[in-house]
C-alpha cells in the first residue's frame, strides 16, 4: 500500500514537471475552469439580487451547496481524469496492453498516469465558495459540522470517481465510453442547487441512483441544520458501495478484455 | 532449464459476422452472428534459458496472439502456457516483474518526459534497486550511446533514437525473458546493426531468453539460433537457423519490368524463373553460385527491360516454400 | 451494364458502412439530446423556484422569463463560430497563402461556410425545441412579424460574431497559446451572451459591460426581440446598433488580417 502511495507521488511529480513546462497552458487550464464557474455564479448572484431566496435557501446557502459539489468534483477532476480517456487513448491504440505487462495494478496505473491541473481551478473555486458562504452565514464550525464538511467532500469526491469508473469500464466493450460517462456525469449539474427545487423524480435520481446529492445538498443541509441533513452521514457508505461496485465491474471488464483481445 | 513451455495452446476468437450492405449491417446490430476464428491452433514448443528464438510468420498467422498469451495480456482458450513456471495470465504481476517487452511501434516511454525521467519512473515501477539501476543506466548509456538522449523527451526523438531508448527501458530491470516485437522496423541499416549488436551483447551476456518477432530476415540471421515459423495458427517449422539460412539465406530476387510478356529465358546456373505478374519477370538466384550482374546481364541480352529491382525473398514466399517442402517430405 | 452493377455494389458497400458511422453519430445525437434536456430542466426548475409566487421580476413574468431562457438556450449556436479558428492555424502554418491565391473572396467564402454550418446546427436543435415544448411547456411566438424581426436580428448578430471571431483568430497568429484563450472565451460566453439571465434583470453596470461585448448582439438581442421583451417598435433601433457593431468589427478584423498576412508574405511565417 505504501509502495503504491510512493509510486503515485512519483507519477505526480513527473506529471507536474511536464505541466510546468507548458506553464501558460497550465495557468490557462486552471483559470478556464475558474472563469466558467465564475460565470455561472455571477448569474446566480444577479438573479438572487432580485429574489432573496431560492425555495427557502438564501444566496449564501446556495453558494455553500455549489461550493461543496465543486470541491467534490475537483477531487475527481484532479485524480481520476484519465478514466475518461481509457477507451479513446488506451484501448483504441493498444496502449492499454502496456499496463498489463507492468507489475502494478492497471487501474492504479491508469489513474496515476494523469493528474489533471484543470481540477485545481475547480478546487480553488470550491474552497472560495465554501469559505465565503461560511463567513457570510456566520457558521459555527462545531466538530460534527467540521467532520461533515470533510466527510461530505471526500465521500462526494469518491462518488464522482466511482460513477465515472462504472461508466468508463464500458470502454472495454464499446471503446468510446465518453458519451455514456457524460450521460451520468452531467447529472451533477442538478446538484449545484438545492434539491428541493426539483420534482420528486429528480430527487430520487440524485439521492439513490446517481447520488450526487451526497456531495452537496445533504452535507450542506446538515451544516445548516436543516431536516434533510440527517441522511448526509450515509454519504461514505454510499461512496464505499459505489466504489466496490465500480471495482468489481472493472475486474469484470478486464476479464472480458483479456479474453477477447482488442 | 525450460523457461517457456507451451502445450496445445489454442486461442479462438468470436468474430461478429458482417454481412454486406445496409440490410446486413442492420441485422448485425440486432441479431449479431458470430463465427469462430482460430488464431492459434494447439501449438507446442519449449524454450530453454538463454535461447534467442525468432518467431516468424506472415501477418495474421497468429504471431501477436501468441505473444499476447505469453506476456499474459490475452487469456488462452485452451491449452497451457508457462513462463518461468508461472501462468502469465493468472500470475500477471509476478510474471510481469521478470519480463521485458518491446512493442515495435508503441513506445512505453512517456511522451513528454525526458528519457531519464521515463527510465526513473520505470525503475520505480519495477522496484529496481537504486544501485543496480545506476549500474544498468551507466551501462546502457554507453552501449546504446544514450548520452544527450537522456535529456530528450520522446516526442523529439527520431525513430532510431526511440528504439534505442525503448530497449533501454525494456531491459533496465534485468528481465529474464524478453519479447521483442519488430524492434528494427523502419530503421536504416546502420541503426539496425547497432540495435542487433546491442541485443546480442546485452541479452547473451545476461543469459536472457529472447523471443523475437520480426519480418526482417536480417534480424533473424544475425540474432537467432532457432526459428519457429507459425502459419495459419500452426507451427510449420521449429528448428535451427542454419536450415533456414541454407535454404533461403543465400537467395536474392531480381524483378524485371518488361515490355512484352516473357515465357522462358536462358539463365546462368543457380538462377531460376519464378511466377510473376504480367510484364514482369522474376528471377531467384543463389548468390553463392551466381551474381546479380550475371543474371541481369544475361536477361537484358535477351529481352527489352524497362526497369528492375533487387530484393531478398519475401517471408511469405519462404513460408509457402516451407509449407510445400514439408508436405513434400511427408509424402515421401 | 457491368459498370452500372459494379457502381451499385460499391455504392452498396458505402451504404453498408453508413450504419457504423451513423451509429456513432447517433449515439452522440441521443446522448447530446439527453444532456441538453438536463440543462434545460435545471434552468426551468431554477427559475420556477426563483419566481415561486412572485408576479414579475424586473417587469418580466415567469412565463416570459422561461420563454426567454429556453429560447436563448435553443438558439445558442448563434454565438459559436469555430470555422474561423482554423484561420489561426492557417496563418501560423502559412497555408493561408493557398487560400488567398484562389480567385474567391476568402472572407466571403468563410462567411458562407459559417452560415451553412449555422443552419445545420440550428436544424439539429430542433429535437431539443420539441422536448422543450412537450416537457416544459415552451410556447413559440406565433406572430410572423416577430419572427421576421428576429431573423434579421439573428443574421446581423451572427455577422457581428463572425468578424469578432475573425479578429480573435488573427490574434492567434501572434500568440501561440490560443487554445486557452478560446476556452476562456467559451467559458464566459455563456454568461456574457445574456443567456443565463435576461438583460433587463442585470444591474445597470453589468448590463453595460455585457452590451459592450459582441456576444450579446448575437444572442440576447435577437432573442429579446423574439420573446417580445424588446418590443417590435424597437426593432429598427436594435438593427442599427447591430449594423454599427458589424462595421466596427469588420474594420478591426480586416485591418488585423491584412497586417497578419503581410507579416507572413514578407517574413515567411
Amino acid at each position: 500500500m505504501t509502495r503504491y502511495l510512493n509510486l503515485y507521488w512519483y507519477f505526480l511529480i513527473q506529471r507536474l514537471k511536464v505541466l510546468m513546462e507548458y506553464r501558460a497552458n497550465f495557468i490557462l487550464g486552471a483559470s478556464s475552469t475558474i472563469v466558467w464557474q465564475a460565470s455561472s455564479i455571477a448569474a446566480v448572484w444577479v438573479v438572487m439580487q432580485k429574489v432573496s431566496n431560492l425555495n427557502g435557501w438564501n444566496y449564501d446557502e446556495v453558494l455553500l451547496i455549489y461550493g461543496l459539489v465543486t470541491l467534490s468534483k475537483s477531487i475527481n477532476h484532479m485524480f481520476a481524469d484519465n478514466l475518461w480517456t481509457l477507451g479513446r487513448q488506451y484501448i483504441r491504440s493498444g496502449g492499454f496492453d502496456r499496463f498489463l505487462v507492468r507489475p502494478i495494478d492497471p487501474l492504479f496505473h491508469l489513474l496515476a498516469d494523469r493528474f489533471c491541473q484543470d481540477g485545481i481551478g475547480n478546487f480553488l473555486v470550491g474552497m472560495t465558495l465554501v469559505i465565503k458562504s461560511s463567513i457570510d452565514l456566520g457558521i459555527d464550525w462545531t466538530p460534527p459540522r467540521l467532520l461533515m464538511l470533510i466527510v461530505g467532500v471526500v465521500s462526494g469526491g469518491l462518488i464522482f470517481i466511482a460513477l465515472n469508473l462504472i461508466t468508463c469500464v464500458t470502454a472495454f466493450w464499446i471503446v468510446d465510453s465518453v458519451p455514456i460517462t457524460r450521460l451520468v456525469f452531467d447529472n451533477h449539474l442538478f446538484a449545484q442547487y438545492p434539491l428541493s427545487i426539483y420534482p420528486k423524480v429528480i430527487n430520487i435520481l440524485l439521492t439513490w441512483i446517481i447520488p450526487y446529492g451526497f456531495a452537496s445538498f445533504y452535507p450542506a443541509s446538515y451544516v445548516l441544520n436543516r431536516a434533510a441533513g440527517d441522511i448526509a452521514w450515509l454519504g461514505p457508505f454510499v461512496a464505499a458501495l459505489l466504489l466496490f461496485l465500480g471495482y468489481r465491474f472493472w475486474q469484470f471488464g478486464l476479464k472480458y478484455y483479456s479474453g477477447t483481445g482488442t | 532449464m525450460t523457461v517457456i513451455q507451451v502445450k496445445e495452446l489454442t486461442k479462438v476468437f468470436k468474430i461478429p459476422k458482417k454481412e454486406p450492405g445496409l440490410g446486413g449491417a442492420v441485422k448485425g446490430l440486432f441479431r449479431p452472428q458470430y463465427e469462430n476464428k482460430t488464431a492459434v491452433d494447439g501449438i507446442n514448443f519449449k524454450v530453454e534459458a538463454g535461447e534467442i528464438v525468432g518467431y516468424i510468420g506472415v501477418n495474421g498467422a497468429g504471431k501477436s496472439t501468441t505473444i499476447k498469451m505469453l506476456t499474459g495480456v490475452l487469456m488462452p482458450t485452451s491449452g497451457s502456457v508457462r513462463v518461468l513456471k508461472r501462468d502469465p495470465h493468472r500470475q500477471r504481476v509476478e510474471n510481469a516483474r521478470e519480463i521485458g517487452v518491446v512493442f515495435g511501434q508503441r513506445t512505453q516511454l512517456w511522451w513528454d518526459l525526458a528519457l531519464i525521467e521515463s527510465l526513473n519512473l520505470i525503475a520505480k515501477i519495477y522496484n529496481v534497486h537504486p544501485v543496480k539501476y545506476r549500474l544498468a543506466l551507466n551501462k546502457f548509456t554507453e552501449t546504446l550511446e544514450l548520452g544527450e538522449l537522456l535529456k530528450t523527451p520522446v516526442r523529439n526523438m527520431s525513430l532510431g533514437q526511440k528504439m534505442r531508448s525503448e530497449l533501454a527501458a525494456a531491459l533496465i530491470h534485468e528481465p529474464r525473458v524478453v519479447y521483442l516485437d519488430e524492434p528494427t522496423i523502419g530503421l536504416d541499416l546502420i541503426v539496425k546493426e547497432r540495435i542487433r549488436d546491442f541485443i546480442k551483447a546485452e541479452c547473451i551476456a545476461k543469459g536472457m531468453t529472447v523471443i523475437l518477432t520480426t519480418h526482417d530476415l536480417g534480424d533473424i540471421e544475425e540474432l537467432c539460433q532457432r526459428v519457429i515459423i507459425i502459419d495459419d495458427g500452426r507451427i510449420i517449422y521449429d528448428g535451427p537457423i542454419e536450415t533456414i539460412k541454407k535454404k533461403f539465406g543465400k537467395f536474392r530476387e531480381i524483378t524485371f519490368e518488361t515490355v512484352e510478356d516473357v515465357k522462358a529465358l536462358d539463365l546462368p546456373e543457380g538462377a531460376q524463373m519464378i511466377p510473376a505478374e504480367d510484364h514482369k519477370v522474376q528471377i531467384r538466384f543463389d548468390r553463392t553460385i551466381s551474381t546479380a550482374s550475371k543474371v541481369a546481364g544475361m536477361v537484358m541480352n535477351q529481352i527489352e527491360v524497362r526497369d528492375f529491382s533487387l530484393s531478398e525473398p519475401e517471408l511469405s514466399d519462404i513460408v509457402r516454400q516451407i509449407y510445400n517442402g514439408a508436405l513434400e517430405r511427408e509424402a515421401r | 451494364m457491368q459498370t452500372a452493377r459494379r457502381d451499385l455494389s460499391i455504392y452498396g458497400a458505402f451504404i453498408g458502412m453508413m450504419p457504423k458511422v451513423f451509429m456513432a453519430y447517433q449515439v452522440w445525437f441521443w446522448v447530446g439530446l439527453v444532456l441538453n434536456i438536463i440543462s434545460m430542466a435545471i434552468l426551468v426548475y431554477f427559475w420556477r423556484a426563483i419566481y415561486n409566487d412572485t408576479g414579475t421580476i424586473s417587469g418580466l413574468g415567469l412565463n416570459q422569463t422561461l420563454t426567454y431562457i429556453l429560447l436563448a438556450f435553443i438558439f445558442m449556436p448563434l454565438t459559436s463560430i469555430d470555422v474561423v479558428w482554423e484561420i489561426g492555424s492557417n496563418l501560423r502554418e502559412g497555408t493561408i497563402i493557398h487560400h488567398l491565391l484562389r480567385p474567391i473572396n476568402f472572407q466571403g467564402m468563410n462567411y458562407a461556410q459559417s452560415l451553412g454550418i449555422l443552419g445545420m446546427r440550428l436544424l439539429l436543435q430542433l429535437p431539443m425545441a420539441v422536448v422543450a415544448v412537450l416537457l416544459f411547456g415552451l410556447r413559440f411566438p406565433a406572430d410572423l412579424s416577430t419572427w421576421l424581426a428576429f431573423l434579421v436580428s439573428a443574421l446581423l448578430g451572427f455577422t457581428v460574431m463572425f468578424f469578432f471571431n475573425w479578429f480573435l483568430a488573427c490574434l492567434t497568429f501572434y500568440t501561440t497559446e490560443i487554445w486557452g484563450l478560446g476556452v476562456l472565451i467559451e467559458g464566459m460566453s455563456f454568461f456574457l451572451s445574456g443567456s443565463l439571465v435576461p438583460l433587463v434583470m442585470m444591474p445597470e453596470w453589468i448590463r453595460t459591460i455585457v452590451l459592450s461585448i459582441p456576444f450579446a448582439q448575437a444572442l440576447a438581442v435577437p432573442v429579446s426581440l423574439l420573446t417580445g421583451i424588446t418590443p417590435l417598435t424597437e426593432a429598427p433601433r436594435v438593427w442599427l446598433v447591430q449594423v454599427l457593431w458589424i462595421l466596427g468589427m469588420w474594420l478591426a478584423s480586416s485591418l488585423f488580417f491584412k497586417v497578419a498576412v503581410r507579416k507572413i508574405t514578407v517574413q515567411g511565417g
